[in-house]
């Protein structure tokens, strides 16, 4: 009978680069950067590393396929070394692999590492990309931006909600996360707007503005997890653990079967109901401290306060507008800057998340730090609302 | 008199129509361009002679047709033929005998009459897109189009006579190695064919029809060039109207389309007993005299497709839609969509003719698949094909993908769902009211779906458009 992973596995090093636009950096130079950060911050020789997993999305544009470059510039001699893909959602899954390893007693260190060279390309958003050779034959080869900004009208309609009203809760999101961000030295987009320049900002895709859009940016987030009991033996006695991490993806109903209105993330409801249960959340309101969720773009924030039950449905833009996700809100949501301004390296973002998380969790988020943490969820969403990959993630200190 | 008949003719027009007028100001600074007035049918990006043809012989396709013949002068591919494509789009049987006839805008009533004097139930269709040079007055003078007849041995329009002339005549100067039409002296041009091909081969038609020139009551005859039907009336004694004429003014000449969609427009508006007269030009000329004997399908589409539209005034816009104008769309475009055979080979069928299949629970999917979608679903099924082109649907989800590289922006697109239960995320096309809302009812456009420029090939698929076009001139 499975028994989840609740305190089974924690987390003794993070590191995590700057992300933003780095003309000068490879990406060996990233994922160099946050392994010697989370090294140092483990206390751990970098030979105790048993495997090893690499995040990464965008492999043509980036470092190329396998792990073989996570082992060459981490020179990780002769370790099981893999690469895991999942879309947006690819940090959290090499933290998901490099958890269970530890948790299966495979290994005593594992790492995970995302990594994400996404400004090589020449341009700004995402490369275009094959979606495979039937699926070419007839799916619209819509853009990021594109298939999130379809919630927002489905959403509108199944609330009854006045698309000018949507607009501004939208912008509020926005705007939250570069006040956010301006407190956070490592966040790609620092300076802070004006509702008015968000909501008078150029039309992406319909109702999505520029500023509605999340940063696009190189960056490396990882994380060496271990058990409790050897993080104790570290000197680490009460570590950040972690409490649950649950995947759930789209099985083809959403744009193939009529019962989805387009208004939400399925996974979303279903990963986190999952991830509750796992970390024993009866009432996650109350017992969350802080979220960092997958704000691609600020449709996508607003409805997942409602996937993740955090408000009632319907009720996230008035929720929104009142300030209760802001970083002196009730329960505070991107107090990093989130995607939207700490930026979005794809495969680095879950990583990412956890990372200040787990800073929060121990104190360590200096200007940004919300007082005391009890536990602290991260959601990391890959693909579109109509085909998705969401995974939901807690953390806390072991006691 | 025949035992052969017209059971359908039919036409399908794009929805955008550039203004003439307007494009006579742009270019006034050149004193180029031609006639400026009436309108010109201009083809989305993705739409091109097959798809033109695909939408004109909707219709007319019934289970009834055994050959299918495709006529075109600009159709895209060489090695490659397009009848099967139509018949695929159409949701045709393969054992339907299907070949391709071109060479000259004539070819389409060759290809009918050849249905005519031959059995069975034919589809006989074209599809025009004309490539021709910014400045040339061709360039205006020519329109994007499709038609469609179903020649059958019970119909609305009995063969009554015919002739046929067989001339090589210069009008033209066109070939692979200059694929944008190039006119030759058009004094010339209207003297000579309407003086020894045109008219002579009318005057045929009529003698063997046994029809007196003043019976005819209207004409669907294709003009050598423009206003050649006043000569070649005084030289057949014809004074009815020709609607050819009238389709070249308002949409454009239609090339291989033209005919068959004047003649659509002719038998809309004739009464039982009207004597009609058809006739290609081109290479030579085939005249054919019909007497409307009773309900035609499909003539009041063509009347329709006529009367909607939406008039533009961007010459820009038109100069790029017709490739007159290559813009540099940025490193977006560079996208290379090569669509693999071995793809086309497995599931081509299920996506030129839309057909998804019906799980043994009822429920309607697209794309077919091994396990239906249906969450019940406990292993494989064998599907049951139903084809979706001509369901009802409506919107669930739409965006204006501002981001995303297409000819025409914005990139739309959305989720929608279909009465008898099936979804598909899918692009619209054809906005005509500035955007596509939640609930919006759409009908299926059978349309290109990428293009690979560098290989010259294209794929095609369905996309979602709105239900209804705006009135001409609303």
């Amino acid at each position: 009978m499975a028994t989840g992973i609740k305190d089974r596995v924690a987390i003794v090093g993070m590191g995590c680069t700057a992300f933003g636009e780095h003309w000068d950096k490879g990406a060996d130079d990233l994922m160099v950067g946050a392994f010697e950060e989370a090294l140092v911050d483990a206390g751990i020789d970098r030979n105790q590393i048993g495997a090893a997993w690499m995040g990464n999305a965008l492999d043509d544009i980036n470092v190329g396929n396998s792990a073989l470059p996570l082992a060459h510039a981490l020179r990780l001699k002769s370790i099981p070394v893999s690469r895991v893909e999942n879309m947006c959602a690819t940090g959290t899954e090499a933290l998901r692999a490099a958890v269970y390893a530890v948790a299966a007693g495979a290994v005593d260190f594992a790492l995970a590492l995302g990594v994400e060279k996404l400004k090589d390309t020449g341009y700004g958003g995402l490369p275009l990309r094959t979606k495979g050779v039937a699926n070419d034959l007839w799916m619209p080869y819509g853009s990021a931006p594109g298939g999130f900004a379809q919630l927002a009208g489905a959403y509108a309609a199944r609330h009854g909600i006045d698309a000018q009203d949507l607009k501004r809760s939208m912008a509020h999101v926005s705007w939250k996360s570069h006040q956010n961000a301006a407190l956070n030295p490592r966040a790609h987009l620092r300076g802070k707007v004006t509702m008015e320049t968000i909501l008078g900002a150029p039309m992406i895709a319909d109702p999505l503005g520029l500023f509605d859009c999340c940063g696009v940016s190189d960056g490396a987030a990882c994380a060496i997890v271990t058990t409790p009991e050897i993080a104790q033996a570290l000197g680490k006695s009460n570590p950040v653990t972690v409490k649950a991490i649950q995947l759930s993806a789209s099985h083809g109903w959403e744009m193939q079967y009529g019962a989805w209105d387009g208004s939400y993330v399925a996974n979303t409801r279903e990963a986190s109901r999952r991830a509750y249960a796992e970390a024993g959340l009866s009432n996650p309101r109350a017992d969350l401290s802080l979220t960092e969720v997958h704000d691609c773009f600020s449709i996508t924030e607003l409805v997942t306060m409602e996937d993740l039950g955090l408000s009632d449905e319907g009720r996230a833009p008035f929720e929104i507008l009142d300030g209760r996700y802001d970083s002196d809100g009730a329960l505070p949501c991107q107090i990093d800057g989130g995607l939207k301004c700490f930026g979005h390296p794809v495969g680095a973002s879950g990583l990412r998340m956890a990372y200040e998380i787990y800073s929060q969790l121990l104190g360590r988020a200096g200007e940004r730090q919300r007082g005391t943490v009890n536990y602290g969820l991260t959601h990391n969403l890959g693909g579109a609302p109509f085909n998705s990959v969401a995974a939901v993630s807690v953390f806390g200190l072991l006691t | 008199m025949s035992d052969r008949f017209l059971a359908g003719v039919s036409g399908y027009l794009p929805l955008l129509r550039m203004d003439r007028a307007a494009a006579a100001r742009a270019l006034k600074f050149s004193n180029l361009g031609g006639r400026g007035a009436g309108f010109r049918a201009v083809g989305g990006w993705d739409e091109d002679p097959v798809t033109l043809a695909v939408e004109a012989a909707r219709p007319l396709a019934t289970r009834d047709i055994s050959k299918l013949v495709f006529a075109s002068t600009s159709a895209p591919f060489f090695e490659r033929a397009h009848a099967p494509l139509l018949v695929d789009a159409l949701a045709l049987d393969r054992s339907v005998r299907s070949f391709d006839v071109s060479g000259s805008r004539r070819c389409v009533v060759s290809a009918l009459l050849d249905a005519l004097l031959g059995s069975g139930d034919a589809l006989v269709v074209a599809g025009e897109k004309r490539p021709a040079q910014a400045g040339n007055p061709l360039h205006l003078a020519f329109g994007d189009g499709g038609a469609a007849t179903h020649v059958s041995d019970k119909g609305g329009a009995r063969l009554l006579g015919h002739a046929s002339h067989t001339a090589d005549f210069v009008d033209l100067y066109a070939s692979r190695e200059h694929p944008h039409a190039y006119a030759y002296e058009e004094r010339f041009v209207r003297e000579a064919s309407v003086a020894h091909i045109v008219a002579p081969t009318i005057k045929a038609a009529l003698g063997n029809a046994g029809v007196p020139a003043d019976k005819i009551v209207f004409a669907a005859v294709h003009e050598p060039v423009a206003g050649a039907w006043r000569d070649i009336g005084k030289k057949t004694g014809i004074g009815a109207p020709n609607l050819a004429s009238d389709l070249a003014a308002s949409a454009g000449d239609l090339g291989a389309a033209h005919v068959l969609y004047a003649a659509a427009l002719a038998f809309d508006r004739a009464a039982v007993g009207d004597l009609v007269l058809v006739a290609g030009f081109g290479g030579g000329c085939d005249a054919l005299v019909f007497e409307k004997t009773g309900a035609i399908a499909g003539t009041d589409v063509a009347a329709a497709h006529l009367s909607s539209g939406l008039a533009s005034t961007d010459y820009l816009r038109f100069l790029s839609l017709t490739e007159a104008l290559d813009l540099d769309w940025g490193v977006r475009a560079e996208f290379e969509q090569k669509a693999q055979a071995t793809a086309l080979e497995r599931y081509g069928r299920d996506m030129m003719g839309f057909i998804g299949g019906r799980d043994s629970a009822g429920n309607v999917q697209f794309p077919k698949s091994n396990i239906p979608v249906r969450p019940d679903a406990a292993g494989p099924e064998k599907l049951e094909d139903v084809r979706l082109a001509d369901e009802s649907a409506r919107i669930v989800s739409a965006t204006a993908d501002r981001l995303n590289y297409t000819p025409d922006p914005p990139f739309w697109f959305g989720l929608v769902q279909f009465d008898n239960g099936a979804r598909v995320m899918m692009e619209f096309t054809d906005d005509s009211s500035g955007g596509f809302a939640v609930g919006a009812p759409v009908r299926m456009r059978f349309r290109i779906k990428s293009r690979n420029k560098r290989l010259g090939f294209r794929t095609y698929f369905w996309k979602a458009a709105p239900l209804e076009r705006p009135a001409m001139g609303a």
